[in-house]
């Protein structure tokens, strides 16, 4: 939820040579970006310099925020669409096999197979750097589907609704990414 | 074709829920970057303000040297208009016609 804050008296004030405003401004924003930019760019992408990249667009465009929805829905949506642009730079990975995880990496993908115990905070980091490694190898678009899906737990109307996609799409697409990752896990499995 | 096995769902979700913690987003920005951000955030607002005066500037000049071409074109215009023509003139002067 957004904590109260005049965007319209922040904006002014920023105007007129405030500082104090666009801290307000990057202070009540930071969290929000930060959580983007974690779940749709890889761990090891520039986090920080993302975040300023998206602020700096924020503020460029402020004038554009017509204050009819939540600010954070602007700001989301800009920095979703930043994030994609970025992926879109990368290369897409043709495939993941056993020989190019690490070791940690390796361990990572048997405690998934076991179902083992609660992680802790280095064994999650190799986790991620294993689903990283699983998601370089879909489109931008379908990576930040299947995240926005299996681990925002967002509706297909929610998707649907800051996407423009139809609902039928989504769920093809959907379809299509299930069967693409399941075949990634298989081939790791095989290629033990 | 892939064949349809909830076995590598399942593996893909306990994959994800493994490393959920490090998707995260920070509650406070880190150290330092506030102040950077504010630096450069200046430091465009500047650039951009330069850009405008400078675009305000030359958009004034091109305005202005346009005005005065006009005015020269429809000046010399005017007066070939009040002028006889070559031939005409030297019958004149051959008359001695006084020009009015």
């Amino acid at each position: 939820m957004d904590a109260p804050i005049d965007v319209a008296d922040c904006l002014r004030r920023w105007k007129q040579g405030d500082e104090s405003a666009a801290e307000e401004l990057i202070v009540h924003l930071h969290p929000i970006i930060s959580r983007i930019v974690r779940t749709h760019l890889p761990r090891r992408d520039h986090e920080d310099d993302v975040i300023q990249e998206i602020l700096m667009k924020i503020f460029s465009r402020l004038h554009q925020y017509k204050g009819d929805a939540p600010m954070s829905h602007w700001v989301s949506r800009l920095a979703l669409t930043t994030c994609l642009d970025r992926l879109r730079a990368q290369k897409i990975r043709p495939e993941v096999r056993w020989t190019d995880l690490t070791p940690e990496e390796s361990t990572a993908f048997d405690a998934a197979w076991l179902g083992s115990t609660t992680p802790d905070a280095t064994e999650a980091i190799h986790a991620r750097d294993l689903v990283d490694k699983l998601l370089s190898t879909l489109s931008p678009s379908d990576r930040s589907l299947i995240l926005l899906v299996d681990l925002e737990g967002r509706s297909l109307e929610e998707i649907a609704q800051s996407t423009g996609w139809g609902i039928s799409k989504i769920k093809m697409r959907l379809f299509r990414v299930r069967a693409q990752l399941r075949k990634m896990i298989q081939n790791l499995e095989q290629s033990k | 074709m892939n064949t349809h096995n909830p076995a590598e769902d399942q593996k893909w979700h306990a994959l994800l829920m493994r490393s959920t913690p490090t998707f995260a987003g920070e509650a406070t920005p880190p150290f330092g970057f506030l102040t950077s951000t504010l630096a450069r955030l200046k430091a465009e607002k500047r650039e951009r303000d330069l850009l405008e005066r400078i675009g305000l500037r030359a958009l004034f000049s091109s305005l202005a040297v346009l005005v005065a071409v006009v005015g020269f074109s429809i000046g010399i215009q005017l007066q070939d208009r009040l002028d006889f023509d070559p031939a005409i003139k030297s019958l004149i002067m051959a008359d001695d016609v006084p020009i009015s």
